[in-house]
Order: C-alpha cells, then sequence, then structure tokens
C-alpha cells in the first residue's frame, strides 16, 4: 500500500480535532440519560414509572438536536421537566461544539492539503497512458504543458507555489492535466506524481533555482533509469554534474539552443523558415526569408545569452562589439569591449551606423526595449534581435517589431516539446546540417522545397508512426505483404493520388534515414516522422487503423470482409484458374 | 462496381423492405401480417447477419450489433408466435399479434440504423 501514510494521516488529523468533542458529546449524553432513568415519573394513573434507556435516548434524540419532535409517552413531572431544561442546553452546546470542530477541521489547511494530496496520488495512480512530469509551472511550465496537452500527452504538474497551481486548475486542456502544490526537491513528491509509475516517459525540471533542477534531475534518474529527464540550465557548472547521470538526461540551455539555432540561420537561412514552419507558429509559411546579415554585429549585454551568441557568430566568422555595463565573468577576455549602458553615446562607440546587426540581450525587458528604440533612432536598417525576458511583455515586443524576437522559456519550451512529442526531429534538424544529406538531393533548399510544394500552408502537423503500436499495420505485415511508405501515404479517396504529408525521418535499425524515398520499405520496429497538413496526418491515422483501407491501398483490391464472402472469392477464385 | 458489396447491400436492404413489409398494417389484426412475409424477414435477417461476421473493422463491429439486435427481436416475435399457435390454447388473438408486431417493429429500427451506417460508409470512402 503506497498511500498508507496518507490516509493515516488524514485519520490523525480528524481524531485529533474530533477527540475531544467526541467525548464532550457521549459524556452529555450518557449523564442525560442517566438522569432520565434515575429521575422517577409518574404515569396516567398517578402510579410510579421509569423511563427506560430507549426512551431516554430517544427524547434526547428529538430534543438535543433540536427537532423538536413533539412526542411525549406521559406528562412529565416537575422534576423531569427541571432535568429536561437541563439536558436540552448541556445537549444543545455540545453539539454546536463538535460542529465547531467539524468546521475548524475541514478550514484547517494542514487537512486540505492531505486531502489534496490524497486526490492527486489517486489520480495519478489511475493513469493510464503515457505521460510527463512537469516539475515549476512557471512561463517554461505552462507553455509546455499546453503545448503537450495539445498533442495529445497527460502530464503531471508539480508545482511549489499555490497560486500558479490554482491556475492550473482553470484552465482547459485538451489532454489530462493534474497538479499538485508541493516541493518538487523532496523524492516523495515525486513518486507521488508518479516517478515510479511505468507509464511515466519524461521529467521535466524547470523550476527557477537551478540547483532544485538538479536536485530534481538527480531524483529522477536515480530511481528510474528508463525515464526521461529535461533538466533547464544554464550554468557550466551543473551541466557538468548533470552529464555524469547519463544518456537519458538532456540538458536543455534556452542560450546555447538559440545560438546555435543563430548560426545555422546566418548560414542558410531555410532553417528558420523550416523550423518556424514545423513549430507552428501563426502566419509563418515556408517562403518566407528572413536573413540575419554576415556584417558585424554589436551585442549589448553579455551575460549568458550575450556569451553564447558570441561563440556562435564567430563561428560563423562574423565580427562582435560587446558593451556591457556590468563586471564580465572570470577569465573572459573581449577584444573592443565598450563598458557601460547601450546609451546612444555608447552605441555611436560602437560605431552603429557600420553595423549590420545588433542583439538586445540584457536581462532587463524595459532596457532591451530602449536599445532597439535606440538603435532604430540611429541606424533604421540594421537587422535587431531582442531578447524578451517575461513572456507577458509580449504586446510591447511584438509592437516594437524586431526582425528576431528571442523568448528564453519559449525557446526552452519548444526544445523540450519536440524532443518528447517528435523525438526524431532532432535528427532531422542534425542531418540537414550534415554534409552527407547537403551532398544529396541539393540539401535543405531541396528538401524545403518538397515539403512546400507537397505540404505548404501554415502550421503543419507531426505525427510519429511506430509501427510496433497496435493498428492495422501489424496485422498487415503479418501477412507477409510488402508494404513500402508510398502505399501508406496513398489518398483514401483516390488511390493514385497522395495525401499532403511527408516522412520526415525514418528510424529503421540502426541508422535513421532523413527524408526517406517513398519506395522504403516499411518493416516491423521502424519508426516514422511523417509531415502533413491536418487532414492528411488526420487520413493518414484513419488508414493505419483500418485494415481494410490499408490493404485497399497497397493492393488497389477491395477485398471482402465477412467469413462468407471472402470463402466464396475464394471458392470462384480456385474455379477460375485452369487446373 | 465491387460484387460483395453489391450483395452485402442486397441483403441488409432486403432485411429493411421485407421487416417493413410486414409491420405495416393494424398492428393487432393477424390478417394484415402474413407468415410468409415473417418467415422471409427472419431468414434474410439471418443471412445478412451471416455475411457481417469476420469484419474486423469498427464500423463492421457494429454492423453486426445492430443485427444481432434485429435477430433477437425477430427470434423471440417467433417463439412467441409458435407458442400461440400450437403449444398454449390461446391462438392468435389480437393481444398476441400486437405483441408480435411490436417485436418486429423493433427489429425494423435495427434494420434502419444498419442501412444508415452502410450508406454513410459508402457515401464517406467517395471512389
Amino acid at each position: 500500500m503506497r498511500n498508507s501514510p496518507k490516509s493515516s494521516r488524514i485519520t490523525f488529523i480528524i481524531l485529533r480535532y474530533m477527540r475531544r468533542p467526541v467525548i464532550v458529546l457521549i459524556t452529555v449524553y450518557a449523564a442525560s440519560m442517566l438522569g432520565w432513568v434515575l429521575i422517577p415519573g409518574q404515569d396516567a394513573q398517578g402510579n410510579p414509572a421509569h423511563m427506560s434507556f430507549f426512551h431516554a435516548f430517544y427524547f434526547l434524540a428529538y430534543t438535543v438536536t433540536t427537532t423538536g419532535f413533539g412526542e411525549l409517552p406521559q406528562t412529565y413531572t416537575e422534576a423531569q421537566r427541571m432535568w429536561g431544561i437541563v439536558s436540552l442546553y448541556a445537549g444543545v452546546i455540545a453539539w454546536f461544539y463538535a460542529l465547531g470542530s467539524i468546521v475548524r477541521l475541514v478550514q484547517n489547511q494542514e487537512f486540505q492539503r492531505s486531502l489534496a494530496e490524497r486526490r492527486f496520488v489517486k489520480e495519478v495512480s489511475r493513469l493510464s497512458e503515457p505521460f510527463c512530469i512537469v516539475c515549476g509551472f512557471g512561463n517554461t511550465g505552462a507553455l509546455l504543458t499546453r503545448g503537450l496537452s495539445d498533442s495529445g500527452m497527460t502530464v503531471v504538474v508539480v508545482e511549489r507555489n499555490p497560486e500558479r497551481v490554482q491556475t492550473l486548475f482553470l484552465r482547459d486542456y485538451r489532454a489530462q492535466v493534474t497538479g499538485l502544490c508541493a516541493d518538487a526537491r523532496i523524492p516523495e513528491h515525486l513518486i507521488e506524481a508518479g516517478l515510479l509509475n511505468p507509464h511515466c516517459k519524461a521529467v521535466v525540471a524547470l523550476t527557477q533555482q537551478e540547483e532544485v533542477n538538479l536536485k530534481i534531475a538527480v531524483t529522477a534518474s536515480l530511481l528510474n533509469k528508463d525515464v526521461l529527464v529535461m533538466v533547464q540550465s544554464t550554468s557550466e557548472d551543473f551541466e557538468e554534474i548533470l552529464a555524469t547521470l547519463g544518456n537519458n538526461v538532456h540538458i536543455i540551455d534556452p542560450f546555447q539552443t538559440y545560438a546555435k539555432y543563430l548560426a545555422a540561420i546566418i548560414e542558410n537561412p531555410a532553417i528558420h523558415s523550416l523550423n518556424q514552419w514545423l513549430a507552428g507558429t501563426p502566419g509563418a509559411t515556408l517562403d518566407q526569408r528572413t536573413c540575419p546579415p554576415k556584417g558585424k554585429w554589436i551585442l549589448c549585454g553579455f551575460g549568458r545569452m550575450g556569451q553564447w551568441i558570441r561563440k556562435s557568430l564567430q563561428s560563423q566568422g562574423v565580427a562582435t562589439v560587446v558593451i556591457e555595463s556590468g563586471p564580465l565573468a572570470q577569465d573572459t577576455q573581449v577584444d573592443g569591449l565598450i563598458p557601460g549602458r547601450a546609451s546612444q553615446e555608447n552605441l555611436l562607440k560602437a560605431d552603429i551606423e557600420h553595423t549590420s546587426g545588433i542583439v538586445a540581450g540584457t536581462d532587463s525587458d524595459s532596457e532591451n526595449l530602449s536599445i532597439l528604440l535606440n538603435t532604430r533612432a540611429l541606424n533604421p536598417d540594421i537587422f535587431t534581435l531582442v531578447r524578451q525576458n517575461r513572456y507577458r511583455n509580449l504586446e510591447v515586443f511584438q509592437a516594437a517589431r524586431a526582425d528576431f524576437i528571442m523568448v528564453p522559456s519559449l525557446v526552452s519550451a519548444r526544445r523540450i516539446l519536440f524532443l518528447l512529442v517528435a523525438p526524431l526531429l532532432k535528427t532531422f534538424f542534425e542531418t540537414l546540417h550534415g554534409p552527407t544529406f547537403l551532398a544529396r538531393d541539393g540539401g535543405l533548399n531541396a528538401a524545403v522545397d518538397i515539403l512546400s510544394r507537397t505540404v505548404g500552408g501554415t502550421q503543419p502537423r507531426l505525427w510519429t508512426l511506430d509501427t510496433t503500436a497496435p493498428g492495422a499495420l501489424p496485422r498487415v505485415m503479418r501477412d507477409g505483404k510488402a508494404i513500402v511508405l508510398g502505399d501508406v501515404l496513398r489518398d483514401p479517396e483516390d488511390r493514385n493520388r497522395r495525401l499532403a504529408c511527408l516522412p520526415l525521418v525514418m528510424e529503421s535499425g540502426q541508422e535513421p534515414v532523413v527524408m526517406p524515398a517513398l519506395t522504403t520499405a516499411l518493416r516491423p520496429g521502424d519508426r516514422v516522422l511523417f509531415c502533413g497538413t491536418p487532414h492528411a496526418v488526420r487520413l493518414l491515422e484513419a488508414t493505419l487503423n483500418n485494415e481494410y483501407t490499408l490493404r485497399y491501398l497497397i493492393t488497389g483490391v477491395d477485398e471482402p470482409r465477412g467469413y462468407v464472402m471472402r470463402w466464396l472469392t475464394r471458392k470462384f477464385a480456385a474455379q477460375g484458374t485452369p487446373a | 462496381m465491387n460484387l460483395e458489396r453489391v450483395i452485402f447491400g442486397f441483403f441488409i436492404v432486403l432485411a429493411l423492405t421485407l421487416n417493413f413489409g410486414f409491420f405495416i398494417g393494424e398492428i393487432d389484426n393477424p390478417d394484415h401480417h402474413s407468415i410468409v412475409e415473417f418467415f422471409f424477414v427472419v431468414v434474410v435477417n439471418l443471412i445478412a447477419t451471416g455475411l457481417k461476421l469476420g469484419d474486423r473493422s469498427q464500423i463492421g463491429a457494429v454492423l453486426l450489433a445492430t443485427s444481432l439486435v434485429a435477430d433477437l427481436q425477430l427470434i423471440a416475435a417467433a417463439i412467441i408466435w409458435a407458442v400461440a399457435a400450437h403449444v398454449s390454447e390461446v391462438g392468435m388473438i389480437p393481444s398476441v399479434m400486437a405483441t408480435i408486431v411490436s417485436l418486429a417493429g423493433g427489429a425494423m429500427v435495427a434494420n434502419i440504423i444498419s442501412v444508415t451506417m452502410l450508406t454513410s460508409e459508402t457515401l464517406m470512402l467517395r471512389r
């Protein structure tokens, strides 16, 4: 029994609160009843008569509870009436005391927390589908939870701030989302959140403090070796410790992620449109091209973001000038550093009029916005990249119309979401960069071309096909029919057409294949990441759930479904072929 | 055109039309409800059920379920008819006839659902 300590705690609280009222009630009842039995009464004929214990209790039952039910066995004597007054008042007071205690018990925060915890543990233990544990429900946590639930993944949230947990319950999610208000550093709470549950796929640590994230990652990977652990961390010291935890631990550093991304865009701008399009950014299409320039850049702010971006830009051979007001981190040497705030004076000193790009990357949103405005005044044509720290400042930053807006929480959430929902996408982007793909088929631009011709539009859907998952595919495969990717992607309405859907990555055995040809055979155990219009992906899922449609798409023959018709067809086929 | 679909659709629709033919008329008047027609209703319904056996798709399962409901209702009606006519001395009085026809009416609803599902599935295919 895993939850037995919890239920015993609840019993204990109830007992502690109710012990005295219950004793008072019992004593008052006992004394009153005893009085009624002992005080002599009279029957209708004037003979002495004693009340029985049963009658005494019956009388108390309707007087003390103030029900006022007026059935009297016989007229009372004066002594009995006196005792009636005493027992009524004493009883009513005892009841009020007991009710007051119950109210206090229900309002007790410890009691409420225990009840909520027990409800949560029950809910988690009933989960029968894969789920993720998200620790920390701040900006990133909320964005990630929204994304996960939109892709149908159940989420269990552990958050210390009770107000944030409340907002969780007020939101409307597509998949089941449960939350517990607790400190995720305590291993017991992670276990309650389902860490040891076989359906638990991943633990994501997204709290504000890096030490807390580290502790969660260590706990999770020690207690459950199979679970995927994602940690948001921007400090190098912690990353070293995390790296020792094994392959299942992924470190999410939004600044590093973004800097690498920036380098990739400078190398090939198509990466940006592809990424925005795949992430389903509203309005993002494949033919939009925003090109960060390769000329000189100014970096305002040289914290975690500035340092990573400088490294990335240097790797692309882009020269940088740094403006930083605070002291630099130890062992960092920066040539051409301009100390101070990014005022107009300092920007002019950095030769802004002859600079092609600027990064407003301090950890203050107002500072970043003012850098942006100063820059516009001095050089309206410059490429601007601005960091938006607080998600709630969204409208201001959109109004400021920077070329790129970097929101750390969004970068982290998107990266974690992709790793969880479409793990093959990582392979896709890594290979797009690699030399093998660039050599084949004209590389990235060709891939984008095919995607925009076949799928196009905005907000495509990503969907991973697992050939071992229950459905029509394993059954058809068992028949020994050869299935190629192109068969699955035929349009059920017209076999000769293809769905607006493409395989991005196929993982078959060891080597993943990016953009596999449609003639590639599907084998049991393969996983394929598809990208298509939402409608096409729905049709694809329907095909893979209906073995008759699937067989028709493969062979072009609508096979008989019932036993009788199958038998008849076989019989006629046997007669039709000459012996 | 697919021969299997023709045969399949033929029996399912025939089950409904025969069922309707038997059902229509004054509910308790034995003259309005022919035993021969009833016999064919039962037979065609059983054949339709047989054709539906073995379909592993979702819609196939529900089609089979509706067919089984119709069979159940019709067999119950047949048993009542046989008992009233031969076992007990009641004979085909109006109340017995009303019971049989109302059971057949229930079977007809199941057949209507069957035909509706068959039609909608065919419409959804669009090929």
